[in-house]
């Protein structure tokens, strides 16, 4: 759509020539009139008007193009469901605009037209109809498959959705949790009757309607109903215990009765998704009038029964001038008194009940005449329809019950399979007149009540179901879905091709599919194609209805996302020194501060220092401590000394490694056990899971402790200078401090600080575990007061590269899913000799069979050449291995691998194939230590 | 050597001018909105575990599930079966420690958890609405009364949430591991924003 | 979103528990033969109907609960026993918001 003339928007708006004068229910309010454009010109409505009401107040009949065929559409139902009502407001696509409330200001345009709505271009597909039949995606689009791209565009193209503008600002969607008693889904007199009636009894309800006013079809209703709806409504206010939301549905019922409601209408939030648990459920939305199929019934005023009457009483709009009637039911007749009583000419009811019917409509952009069939052609502008009623039983299917069909009612009807906590009350079970189905909604109501615990509810009373003559589709073929544009000849000619049942036609026609999701459509889906096979309604049955009960934006089901974030105490200082942010799981880590390399290289020859915080940290008490550790590492635990640490590697019940770290013994019954940061929930979850289940009898107290530590790793030749000079009650010298050892102390000032002497780089190291409100505390007292060696903080990738170089493995990278600690030169930890161990037949088994694939270093020929990670190591086209790590070295000045060989293939100084993933093959050498640097430990040993 | 006490730093960002109190820094701000989200982290927070029957059980008097508050004005919450939360002023940790010392009683332990958590203080007549949003437990007076406590996902953080009404006005503390805590506070603070939520300073409890 | 009766917690939404798997016995490590311990590794009944398991409450307790459920309609009953004979382990990396799990490369 082009933007229109400033001429044309400042032409006078249309006068709303079609308004009538006040009904005795009008939601109109006559004294403010609001001010919109439609199609870029000015129009005007009144507050309290649909989108829809106040363009058909002004005489506007078509609303839009149909998706396929681009015929023209107006109103067909005047409700949330009518398939020509969908439009763009402002930066909004797929408005409904027959359930939106009209507002001050609205830029309303139609969708899905090029290049105007009155001339399209699009509808020329109605003369070459024939190529747009049954399943033409699926005919007309697969090849040749080079044609796709365009294929693609051209599908878009028909998409009818509107446009979103890129500079669209993102609404404020929310999110909340709800714990009603009673949740009553519709608020006409079954749901109104039954919200009173569980709330009398103590619940607490939450009454959900579509609609911007409670009462549904009593709106419409006479001065009785209206004084019936004016007494409810009162009720309601007077309750503290029901929750009205207008404006809103309930799109899902779940498992345990989990409901999803959408809430719109509030102030500051495009709209809110409410997850409710509720103890029952009363689904109550009444009935919805179902269209007929015939020629012509597709066009602008072609309208059902309830349309008009919603046209004509809530909104004091005359539908048309001159009006045939096809009425088969008492609510088709009062359509005709209302039309009657609104000044629209009736040219001929006919009473479907004496056998009369159309035949079709005739007209271009509108109905000019009507074909009955008896031969008699009547012109009008207005054809309306009332010939039969779908329950929509969407709701009460999601609970796991099955519609039926009964053919004396000529509609399906809900099962008596309902879940306990589901309840149907109303029109959906049954005819009656309002105050029937208010009484009906009472019972339902107080027996809902009940089952959440509130009073002793009885059985409610039967409604009865009136029979009702079945009415499809007259003696011409019409548009069976108005959404997605296919005719009852489309879904002959599928029956035709084999697509014989319900769920087949859905998928090969596209029908039901649309955004009403079948709610008009299903029904004459499944009597054409039972008509098209020969076989009863009954037999067919229907598609099976699934969440969502009404569209829903996307943007409310994403809602607010909460996806944690986890920080180390000294991440305000990592920020402020131009750390590169590495995310890692849920935390974010410094993955360097500007060159990994020269801090690895720091390192080696000064002193470094690196936030270790999500290091998985495990306090551990009570006397069977060994007896756990015994049990998950691979290892023997039984003699740990006060003050030592050992290396420990965990593997699960199939053998395969899960996970390492080191586990140190600070008292008598007390150790601190270190878990990769990947590994640190699964860790502490497995060895609960032992625990609890396994050995309850065991001892063990586990306290999580990975953020009760800031940690730091101090690293490097300088790095027993360093503590030095800011520990106070520890000996720092090599023979009271040795390697593999830990001690408590007090770190610049801080007490009870833990220091590990470990060396994951190779170097000389502690690792300094600091409660962690004091994190930053040490890190900037480590760097102010070790400044003079050279003290500076290298990051996860130079501890990657420094790792590497000493050999060391990271679970999960140099291993995988399937490896065995055997493979991992991990096999001379394994002790079997042991009562029992994690895994333990599989590790003998392991044993027996001896290793397939052997982690060694490798260093490529050409020392400049760093081959990817997961390169594959090669013999001819067998893959043989694969480099599971790999850094240039700074120390070396060269590069460094590990990977995993066969064993044929694992010797010292043989030379393998690495395939780099640009498919050069490149020489690399077997090296006879992990440890690429230093494989004697001296360094760390000082 | 010997230096100056050092001070201890929350994992949440202090709103506004901030001031030293018992060694922590801490927000100096004082709001009088009606929903007011406060940091409440330097509290002494202990984690007790003790059988389930015994003497450390009896004498702490609160079972899994509520809270109370003892002479000392120390809450004490059920926090699990078979462990309690013990919450007091800052820099008490190691007196609340001594106070659940019992002789023999199976296997207790008693730790020292105050730099391990980060904890929030919620208060406000809309605090249960604000809740809401983020946590799925039914928050009503009807199942969750004043001194209730329970442990569930907050914002996808496993939290233990009590309701601890200060002068009959609605108020829960938020006990979460450290690191998550700025996402928590956060997360409840964007809940909060219909209902005007401000930050608020530290006081005790 | 059905919900699991927590004996500690009360009922409570599934998505705070993790699936521990169905409730097995461990065979002895130090005579299972290689079909006993595979069969308790890999295999499960996966029974439409009731079926004995155990969920890990990590986001409540941290108790590994045993319920029956029935796997066609949900439905979950407490367990008449105590926890499961057994557990698997937990796959790696589902750290998500347990608390003081790390989370991380390395």
């Amino acid at each position: 759509m082009k933007v229109p003339t400033s001429a044309r928007r400042s032409a006078p708006p249309p006068e709303q020539i079609c308004r009538l004068p006040v009904q005795p229910g009008e939601l109109i309010e006559r004294g403010q009139p609001l001010s919109f454009t439609w199609n870029g010109r000015a129009h005007t409505g009144y507050e309290g008007d649909t989108i829809a009401s106040a363009l058909a107040g002004s005489g506007v009949r078509i609303f839009s193009r149909s998706f396929k065929y681009h015929r023209p559409r107006g109103i067909l139902t005047a409700s949330g469901l009518d398939p020509g009502c969908t439009m763009q407001v402002g930066d909004e696509p797929n408005v409904r605009a027959a359930a939106r409330r009209l507002a001050d200001g609205m830029d309303v345009r139609p969708q899905n037209v090029w290049p105007s709505l009155r001339y399209d271009v699009g509808s020329a597909n109605q003369l070459v109809g024939r190529f747009l039949t049954a399943g033409f995606y699926y005919k007309t689009f697969m090849k040749p498959q080079r044609l796709w791209p365009a294929y693609e565009r051209i599908l878009g193209g028909f998409a009818p959705g509107g446009r979103i503008p890129r500079t669209a600002e993102a609404d404020y969607y929310d999110q909340r949790y709800a714990h009603p008693d009673v949740v009553v889904a519709g608020a006409g007199p079954a749901g109104l009757g039954a919200a009173l009636a569980a709330a009398q009894a103590g619940a607490r309800v939450i009454l959900v309607e579509e609609e911007y006013e409670l009462g549904g079809c009593l709106r419409w209703g006479d001065a009785a109903e209206l004084a019936l709806l004016d007494e409810l409504r009162a009720a309601v206010d007077a309750s503290p215990d029901i929750e009205v939301l207008v404006d809103s549905v309930v799109a899902g019922r779940y498992d345990d009765n989990w409901i999803s409601i959408l809430q719109r209408g509030l102030a500051r939030v495009a709209e809110r998704l409410i997850k409710a648990r509720a103890k029952a459920l009363v689904v109550a939305p009444g009935l919805i009038e179902r269209p007929y199929v015939f020629a012509g019934n597709d066009l602008p005023g072609v309208m059902l029964g309830t349309a008009v009457r919603r046209l004509i009483n809530l909104y004091a709009v005359r539908p048309g001038a001159r009006a045939v009637v096809l009425s088969a039911n008492p609510e088709g007749d009062a359509a005709v008194a209302d039309l009657r009583r609104a000044g629209v000419e009736i040219a001929a009811v006919l009473d479907a009940r004496r056998g009369e019917d159309v035949r079709r409509a005739v007209g271009g952009s509108g109905v000019k005449a009507v074909e009955v069939a008896d031969g008699r052609r009547i012109e009008c502008d207005l054809l309306v329809t009332s010939i039969g009623w779908t329950a929509p039983t969407s709701l009460l299917n999601m609970a796991g019950a099955r519609p039926w069909y009964d053919p004396a009612a000529a509609r399906f009807r809900p099962g008596d399979d309902l879940p306990e906590g589901v309840l149907a009350a109303g029109g959906l079970v049954g005819d009656g007149t309002v105050e029937e189905l208010v009484a009906h909604g009472r019972a339902v109501g107080a027996a809902a009540a009940a089952t959440a615990g509130f009073g002793a509810g009885r059985p409610p009373p039967a409604l009865d179901v009136r029979t009702h003559p079945a009415l499809f589709r007259a003696s011409t073929h019409g548009m069976v879905d108005f959404t997605e544009d296919v005719s009852s000849q489309d879904i002959l000619a599928a029956a035709a091709e084999g697509y014989d049942s319900s769920e087949l036609v859905k998928r090969y026609t596209t029908a039901t599919m649309g955004p009403t999701q079948g709610k008009l459509e299903t029904v004459n889906t499944v009597a054409v194609l039972a008509e098209a096979t020969g076989r009863r309604i009954d037999e067919l049955g229907t598609t099976v209805w699934r969440p969502p009960y009404a569209p829903i934006s996307l943007g409310a089901l994403a809602g607010r996302t909460h996806e944690p974030v986890r920080h180390s105490p000294m991440q305000s200082w990592h920020e402020a020194h131009g750390a590169a942010p590495l995310i890692a799981g849920a935390w974010i880590r410094p993955d360097h501060y500007g060159d990994a390399q020269a801090e690895a290289r720091h390192v080696r020859e000064q002193v470094g220092i690196i936030d270790v915080t999500p290091l998985g940290k495990l306090d551990l008490r009570g006397p069977d401590v060994p007896k756990l550790l015994n049990l998950v590492y691979v290892n023997k635990w039984s003699k740990l000394e006060i003050g030592s640490v050992r290396y420990g590697v965990m593997c699960a019940e199939d053998g395969v490694v899960m996970d390492d770290g080191v586990t140190g013994r600070l008292g008598p019954e007390r150790y601190l056990m270190s878990t990769t940061s990947s590994g640190a929930a699964a860790v502490w979850e497995h060895l609960e899971g032992w625990l609890q289940t396994e050995h309850p009898d065991w001892a063990v107290h586990i306290a999580p402790l990975t953020t009760y530590y800031a940690s730091i790793n101090v690293a490097g030749p300088h790095s027993r200078e360093l503590l030095a000079r800011i520990t106070e009650g520890v000996d720092l010298s090599p023979d009271a401090f040795p390697y593999m050892r830990v001690r408590t102390g007090r770190i610049a000032g801080v007490d009870e600080c833990l220091m590990w002497r470990i060396g994951f780089t190779g170097e000389l190291s502690y690792e300094l575990h600091v409660p962690a409100s004091y994190g930053v505390h040490v890190w900037q007292a480590l760097l102010e007061r070790g400044a003079d060696l050279g003290t500076a903080a290298f990051g996860v990738e130079a501890q990657r590269i420094l790792r590497l170089e000493k050999g060391h493995l990271i679970v999960a990278q140099d291993t995988d899913g399937l490896t065995k600690p055997y493979e991992a030169g991990l096999g001379t930890l394994v002790k079997l000799d042991k009562d029992d161990l994690v895994g333990r037949p599989e590790l003998v088994w392991q044993q027996q069979l001896g290793e397939q694939q052997r982690l060694v270093a490798l260093q490529p020929e050409d020392g400049s050449i760093v081959p990817a990670e997961a390169s594959q190591i090669v013999r001819g086209t067998a893959i043989v291995g694969r480099i599971t790590s790999s850094r240039f070295s700074p120390t070396l000045d060269r590069s460094v691998c590990l990977g995993t060989v066969e064993v044929a293939l694992a010797e010292p100084g043989s030379v393998v194939t690495v395939l780099l993933p640009d498919a050069r093959r490149i020489r690399a050498t077997v090296m006879p230590e992990l440890a690429h640097v230093d494989p004697e430990g001296r360094r760390l040993r000082v | 050597m010997s230096e100056a006490l050092p001070i201890a730093r929350s994992p949440l960002r202090a709103a506004g001018p901030v001031e030293t109190r018992s060694g922590w820094e801490v927000s100096a701000l004082r709001s009088d909105a009606a929903l007011r989200l406060a940091d409440r982290t330097p509290m002494a927070k202990v984690l007790v575990r003790a059988p389930g029957g015994g003497q450390v059980a009896a004498r702490l008097g609160v079972t899994n599930g509520s809270a109370r508050r003892d002479e000392h004005g120390t809450l004490i919450v059920g926090s699990g079966p078979g462990d309690w939360l013990l919450l007091g002023a800052p820099g008490c940790a190691a007196e609340l420690a001594a106070r659940v010392e019992v002789e023999d009683d199976g296997l207790v332990s008693v730790l020292d958890y105050t730099h391990g958590r980060a904890l929030m203080r919620l208060t406000g007549p809309a605090a249960a609405q604000t809740l809401a949003k983020l946590c799925p437990i039914d928050l009503s007076d009807r199942h969750t009364p004043d001194h209730t406590a329970f442990r569930s996902s907050v914002a996808q953080v496993a939290t233990d949430v009590v309701r601890d009404d200060v002068d009959g006005t609605a108020s829960y503390l938020l006990h979460c591991e450290r690191s998550s805590g700025q996402h928590l506070f956060d997360a409840l603070y964007d809940a909060g924003g219909e209902f005007g939520i401000e930050p608020d300073g530290f006081a005790e409890p | 979103m059905f919900q699991i009766p927590c004996p500690h917690c009360g009922l409570r939404n599934v998505a705070e528990f993790r699936h521990a798997g169905e409730q097995r016995r461990r065979p002895d490590p130090q005579t299972a033969t290689p079909e006993e311990w595979r069969t308790y590794l890999y295999t499960q009944a996966n029974d439409a109907g009731w079926t004995r398991e155990t969920w890990y409450h990590r986001f409540g307790c941290r108790r590994f609960v045993g319920v029956q459920r029935h796997t066609v309609t949900n439905e979950v009953r407490p367990a008449d026993t105590g926890p499961a004979p057994s557990v698997a382990s937990p796959p790696a990396g589902i750290d998500a918001g347990a608390p003081d799990a790390g989370g991380g490369a390395m």
